[in-house]
């Protein structure tokens, strides 16, 4: 595919992808904020059908060597660089997603954010010209470097040649995993309902019963 | 039409995004937003530094600037779908954040994620739509590293509220 046809196509799926989330109002802080600060999983349980049908559709389309998986290696770089995005998502209440469909809404502060990833990920530039690390990319050698805490590089694809077991046998495992945590989501979900109603249930009888006395 | 006046069940539209995203990645590559946003800020750096840009070896070396990388579109087609549903629903308006306080939490976080997409080499997005579905070690390091620092700023967070009120 020529450069413009990959540009149109990631366009129409921007597009397409912008326009169902705004509809949906889902947001990848939310997914995760929400879970932990206030125990509500309507965009959790969004993100973990999409991880599932993903898991199985590219473990299998990988199993026979087709697909474009990314391939760099990982290290500690990757935990950390995600730890402080983690903190910056929840502060600037948006992420990578919600600051593009939010600011195609209007909304000046997910603007606001949007620039200054910008500016950090240009500050981050200047520090790697001073440390060069995390590896570049053309020095990547896809095996554990303990002196530059990588450890190099490992997906569905280089465990099927490892161990000659088709990736999408690893990609269902990982799907049912992401399958019992949606489950047990649902069952937290309806706990949280049965307690609801338990309490507005008690609320209303000290009600009727508050109503009883001042008639008495 | 209904689409425009209902909010969508995000389960429907996240799975409708995954499928899509399925051919994506056997065109081209996964869902990411973060690649683009640094071509897009090289792009910027370059039109502000011009030649004085190549004192910076990140941008030679790792992120070399130029405009036909297709990930940029994936963000500028968001913002256009986002602003034409929002439009049609008539739910585009200026929002405004009102107290300093958001701006300066917003300026940090925008900081914070910047500099961390380019430290991991990949953003929330490629970690949850894009490495972890391919069982990439990278994805489940990121994902430990998102959840872990998603609880931090919500302590972070709460302790403002707190503080606040």
């Amino acid at each position: 595919m020529t450069p413009i046809v990959e540009c149109l196509v990631a366009f129409l799926f921007g597009s397409v992808a912008g326009l169902l989330m705004q509809r949906s109002r889902f947001c990848n802080t939310a997914a995760l904020r929400d879970a932990i600060m206030f125990k509500t999983y309507r965009n959790t349980k969004a993100m973990l059908v999409a991880m599932m049908i993903l898991t199985v559709g590219f473990t299998g389309f990988m199993s026979v060597g087709a697909g474009h998986p990314l391939q760099f290696d990982v290290g500690l770089n990757t935990f950390a660089g995600l730890f402080l995005f983690g903190i910056g998502m929840v502060l600037a209440g948006a992420c990578t997603v919600s600051t593009w469909v939010k600011a195609g809404e209007g909304n000046i502060g997910a603007l606001w954010a949007l620039i200054f990833t910008f500016v950090g990920m240009f500050l981050f530039s200047l520090v790697w010209s001073a440390s060069w690390w995390p590896p570049a990319p053309q020095t990547m050698t896809g095996q554990i470097n303990a002196p530059a805490l990588q450890l190099g590089f490992a997906n569905a694809q280089t465990l099927q040649d490892k161990f000659g077991i088709p990736a999408i046998v690893f990609g269902l495992a990982q799907t049912a995993f992401l399958g019992l945590l949606y489950r047990g989501i649902l069952r937290r979900e309806r706990a949280q309902h049965a307690e609801h109603e338990k309490h507005q249930k008690e609320h209303q009888k000290k009600k009727a019963a508050a109503a009883a006395a001042v008639e008495a | 039409m209904e689409f425009f006046r209902k909010t969508l069940d995000p389960i429907i539209a996240l799975a409708a995004i995954a499928v899509l995203d399925i051919f994506m990645f056997l065109l081209m590559g996964a869902w990411t937003v973060g690649g683009g946003e640094t071509m897009m800020t090289g792009l910027m750096a370059q039109a502000v530094l011009g030649d004085e840009l190549d004192r910076i070896p990140f941008w030679s070396i790792v992120f070399p600037p130029h405009a036909d990388y297709w990930k940029i579109y994936i963000s500028l087609g968001m913002l256009f779908g986002a602003f034409v549903g929002a439009v049609a629903s008539k739910e585009f308006y200026l929002r405004v954040p009102r107290h300093l306080s958001e701006w300066v939490l917003i300026t940090i976080g925008g900081l914070l994620m910047g500099f961390g997409i380019r430290l991991a080499y990949i953003c929330n997005v490629s970690t949850f739509f894009g490495l972890m579905p391919e069982m990439n070690l990278g994805g489940y390091l990121a994902m430990s590293g998102i959840i872990a620092g998603a609880w931090v700023g919500s302590l972070i967070y709460k302790k403002l509220l707190e503080r606040d009120t």
